[in-house]
């Protein structure tokens, strides 16, 4: 027990790490998500071809090929990034594609008949885009959202590769230098598990702030 | 009194591609008058009230609502350029609807559903906005359940608060599709009420609408379509007492058995 509790700080820096990370690379791809699916339906012709591409790219490929073409590919381009920066472009590259579909499938959610009402009532494209489709596609997608970021959050564990002191590798290290497997991966779980459990809790209150208490009255 | 038409159809035809489901279609619509469309489904009644404030986009013919040409740049029938969105706001918007499937937005609260074409296209104040909202909630006897959410409510509720909202814009014609197809048979007379008392204000009314006793009682004009043509169109004392075409008998024929049956019963 006391071996376990002698590695809560060094799992402390380490989960700090871990959470910049993924959680920067959520946001960042959760803002380019939103980004190209309003692109997407704004100039549906000419995007939908580079859109369907990017998507099957990314969903087509490991996470890990694609950090590795970020850290040790864009350098010869001339691009040169530290572990985390590379780390956090590349996971925000990859989700971006997921949440994008995410995204997507919250417009799909919508009615037609509630963008008709929109328009027959002179409500401008950009208004109903705000007031009208926004609030119900955003409520419709916040589990997923979450779940894509929990997703996102359990991948950042590559990233322990190309030796970003995040959690996994912490873990690693632990183990190559004192060979003790159980107490090292068994903080990994529990560090894992807290941040997960603290996306589903955001998710559930996030989710309760913006359905309207459905009122009988 | 001028009667010159606030809306009018001439020539109205819409395909989609090949299929031609409305050949040529031609109305006029004075102020205060309630029109109602009959027929069979599929004969294009709804397609014709939506080409009216341009949710369906007319191919062949003209629109034009207060004297100004709905959705196209100029008039005549070859290749056309599509008026902008914003022009085609700026001449529906004395015109506006009510859905079948209601068509109310759900995250928002009753009073909230009447008072967004205000508050989102109109540079109203929000307070105005919902004094207005309000009102029309009166008109329709919801002003009860303002805070209510949508889903909240009846299907009849549901509606009367579909037409609050087409109420609150202060409109000059009112396209009501299917008014009360939507709905269970005994909250179909909830709706309907709202409907006469508009009526009786002298609102101005296209309706598609099966309910053939409904429309022969509200109607000044009655239009029976079929495969996307006006077969018959006059006053109701015609279209329901003195027909004149046989498709048009053979339409209202059940209606007709159904109205004797019940007049004999009560005799």
């Amino acid at each position: 027990m006391n071996s376990f509790l002698s590695l809560i700080p060094r799992f402390a820096e380490a989960i700090l790490v871990t959470l910049e990370v993924s959680l920067l690379a959520a946001f960042i791809g959760a803002l380019g998500g939103f980004a190209l699916n309003a692109l997407r339906l704004r100039f549906p012709r000419w995007l939908a071809g580079p859109y369907r591409v990017y998507v099957w790219l990314v969903r087509g490929t490991p996470y890990l090929s694609q950090l590795v073409i970020v850290y040790f590919g864009l350098p010869v381009i001339g691009i040169t990034m530290t572990a985390v920066q590379a780390t956090i472009v590349s996971l925000a590259f990859y989700s971006a594609a997921y949440f994008a579909e995410i995204f997507r499938a919250g417009w799909a959610s919508i009615p037609r008949g509630h963008m008709e009402a929109a328009r027959a009532f002179g409500i401008s494209r950009w208004s109903a885009f705000r007031s009208i489709e926004m609030p119900q596609a955003i409520a419709f997608a916040i589990p997923l959202l979450a779940n894509q970021t929990i997703l996102v959050i359990k991948e950042s564990a590559v990233a322990s590769i190309i030796t970003v002191p995040e959690l996994t590798m912490t873990a690693s290290d632990i183990v190559a230098s004192t060979y003790t497997y159980i107490a090292p991966y068994a903080m990994l779980i529990v560090c894992y598990w807290l941040l997960t459990q603290c996306i589903a809790v955001a998710a559930r209150w996030a989710q309760a702030l913006i359905t309207p208490s459905r009122k009988t009255s | 009194m001028s009667s010159l038409p606030i809306l009018e159809l001439r020539a109205v035809g819409k395909s989609y591609g090949a299929n031609r489901v409305l050949k040529g279609i031609d109305l006029a619509v004075t102020r205060g008058e309630i029109v109602s469309l009959i027929g069979p489904s599929g004969s294009g009644k709804t397609t014709a009230l939506r080409c009216m404030n341009f949710l369906e986009a007319y191919d062949e013919g003209e629109v034009w609502i207060k004297g100004q040409l709905l959705g196209y740049r100029s008039a005549g029938r070859s290749e056309r350029d599509r008026d902008s969105e914003k022009s085609v706001a700026e001449v529906r918007r004395p015109v506006s609807m009510v859905f079948q499937q209601f068509n109310l937005w759900p995250h928002m609260t009753v009073l909230g559903n009447v008072a967004a074409p205000l508050v989102l296209s109109k540079k109203t104040t929000k307070a105005d906005a919902h004094k207005q909202a309000l009102a029309a909630l009166t008109r329709v006897g919801l002003a009860g359940k303002a805070d209510a959410y949508p889903t909240s409510l009846s299907g009849g509720q549901q509606q009367r608060v579909g037409i609050a909202r087409a109420l609150a814009i202060e409109p000059e014609v009112m396209l009501l599709d299917e008014p009360t197809s939507a709905l269970d048979p005994e909250l179909v007379e909830e709706v309907l009420s709202v409907i006469r008392s508009l009526a009786q204000d002298g609102m101005t009314m296209v309706m598609v609408t099966h309910e053939m006793s409904f429309a022969a009682k509200i109607s000044d004009h009655v239009v029976f379509m079929e495969a996307g043509q006006i077969v018959e169109a006059g006053p109701p004392e015609q279209i329901f007492g003195n027909t004149r075409t046989p498709r048009l008998q053979q339409f209202l024929k059940p209606w007709f058995d159904r109205s004797l049956t019940s007049v004999a019963g009560v005799a």
